[in-house]
């Protein structure tokens, strides 16, 4: 038997993400060094033969899940679960916690400006994020942070995944810094024509761009 | 929340509002302008606040939405439109009301302290700056959220293995009970309560009378000295017979005029001529009395 068959059993076997260390315990031939190669001589395999489905590596793991060309022809058994997408507010907190973790309600709310217990309490259900610890401040605030199941839902293979807000095109702060507040301001209007360029990336164009995407429910 | 549309009641998020923005913004350039000064172009403000996840994002709408420099925002004219785009939170969602009207609170203290001289030009003493810095916060996060939700939708189209989970069957206890009190006594009254007249207890004569039995037995000793009780059950159906010839057994055992034999357990019961049956077989003379 091959290491790559062995380690091709497990994942067939698995409906969640291992990592390497995970796989090598079954048995006292694989390490962590053999289990990886073999890893990747699966992936290519896969790629190679064209198969319906890949190893894609998620949640500091790996796990073989169909190509995304195929969706169409799995959605249609009603038996599958309808992609669960999670609301605004849940997006808006979870985009918090995951880049501030460990982080407490209060700041997440100070963000939001909003209330933000229910949904805090909606993501903790889910189990998307958990309590990390506790602040030290008055109370000792809970402090939340993301779970691997964070990143499954996603298809992050780690919290590096995330995008980083130097590549975000954040309009605002791409204006002119704060500067003297006079008279210079009124000439600052006829800029609206140039910044006008900046609309395309406004803000509602990637969910706009999501929204395409996903199939009509 | 309900929608607090500004304008015409469509909850279309207008574009259209962007050509009279240059003079508007011209016009509203000066900061703590009277409001009715600029109404050219407020009118196209179409703000469904439902739409709107708070306060921050009721206002990085307005900002954009005009093409506001965020590090110059005119705050009186900004402040009056997010005034304008509240009025409509019904009172019931305090909540939510109550996050509105902090902002519009925190938008009118920028106001006034943008009235007061400042002595210097340090970005620290612009009452808008942390406005601004939780403005930038807010739209990272939105840009942020937006990415989340594309990630979200390309992984969703992807399956591991056992996508399709066994079909759930409602089992009938896991079906919640939804009752009321009149459902209950409506049921209750259907019930019929049973005549207890149902329940006397009725005493009948037996069908067979022992005495049968007993003449029986005698009878049958008379041709021989014992007898099968399966042979003496066997013309009849009913198991009354063999009750009642078994009791009349016993009786005729207890008054001593038949014995009563059984090898074993469950094996043929023999009836034999007792000692007080006469030679002729007369079972007639011995009574009750005599054999107790």
């Amino acid at each position: 038997m091959r290491t790559a068959q062995i380690v091709e059993a497990i994942l067939f076997a698995s409906d969640a993400p291992l990592n390497a260390a995970e796989i090598a315990r079954a048995d006292t031939s694989l390490d962590e060094d053999t289990v990886q190669m073999a890893l990747d001589e699966l992936r290519a395999d896969y790629d190679e033969s064209e198969r319906a489905f890949e190893l894609v590596e998620i949640a500091d793991g790996y796990q073989v899940l169909t190509r995304s060309e195929f969706a169409p022809y799995i959605e249609r058994f009603d038996t599958v679960p309808r992609p669960n997408r999670l609301s605004g507010p849940s997006l808006e907190t979870l985009s918090i916690i995951a880049y501030r973790q460990p982080v407490g309600r209060i700041e997440i709310e100070y963000i939001r400006g909003v209330n933000s217990s229910g949904v805090i309490r909606t993501l903790l259900d889910r189990g998307l994020i958990d309590v990390v610890g506790r602040d030290e401040g008055l109370g000792r605030p809970l402090l939340y942070g993301t779970t691997s199941r964070f990143l499954e839902h996603f298809g992050f293979r780690s919290l590096e995944d995330l995008p980083r807000p130097e590549e975000l095109p954040v309009v605002l702060r791409d204006r002119v810094p704060l500067g003297p507040v006079a008279e210079p301001e009124e000439e600052a209007d006829p800029q609206g024509s140039e910044q006008h360029v900046l609309e395309p990336v406004d803000g509602e164009a990637p969910e706009a761009a999501a929204t395409a995407e996903q199939p009509a429910p | 929340m309900t929608p607090a549309t500004v304008g015409t009641p469509t909850s279309e998020r207008v574009s259209d509002a962007d050509p009279p923005k240059a003079g508007d913004g011209a016009a509203s350039g000066a900061v703590g302008r009277p409001a009715g000064v600029d109404s050219n172009g407020e009118g196209f403000l179409l703000v469904d606040i439902d739409r709107f996840q708070g306060p921050l994002d009721l206002l990085l709408h307005l900002i954009r939405q005009q093409d506001i420099d965020v590090f110059d925002i005119p705050i009186a004219r900004i402040t009056r439109q997010f005034l304008v785009a509240i009025q409509g939170i019904e009172a019931s969602a305090l909540e939510s009301a109550g996050e509105f009207l902090e902002m519009a609170a925190t938008l009118i203290r920028i106001k006034a302290q943008m009235l007061l001289p400042r002595t210097g030009l340090d970005e620290d003493e612009d009452p808008r700056a942390e406005l601004v810095r939780r403005l930038l916060e807010y739209e990272l996060v939105r840009e942020v959220s937006g990415r989340l939700r594309v990630s979200e939708a390309e992984r969703s189209r992807r399956f591991g293995k056992g996508f399709i989970p066994p079909r759930v069957k409602l089992e009938v206890a896991e079906q919640p009970l939804e009752t009321d009190w009149e459902a209950v006594l409506e049921a209750a009254l259907e019930v019929t309560m049973p005549d207890p007249l149902l329940f006397e207890h009725q005493v009948r004569l037996r069908p067979v009378a022992m005495e049968e039995k007993v003449d029986l037995i005698l009878d049958s000793l008379r041709k021989s000295t014992k007898v099968r009780f399966s042979d003496l059950v066997r013309p009849w159906v009913e198991r009354i017979h063999g009750v009642m010839t078994f009791l009349a057994g016993l009786e005729l055992g207890r008054r001593r005029v038949v014995r009563l034999r059984q090898g074993e357990p469950f094996s043929e019961l023999w009836i034999y001529r007792g000692e007080n049956v006469d030679e002729d077989g007369s079972a007639t003379d011995p009574g009750p009395e005599e054999a107790s």
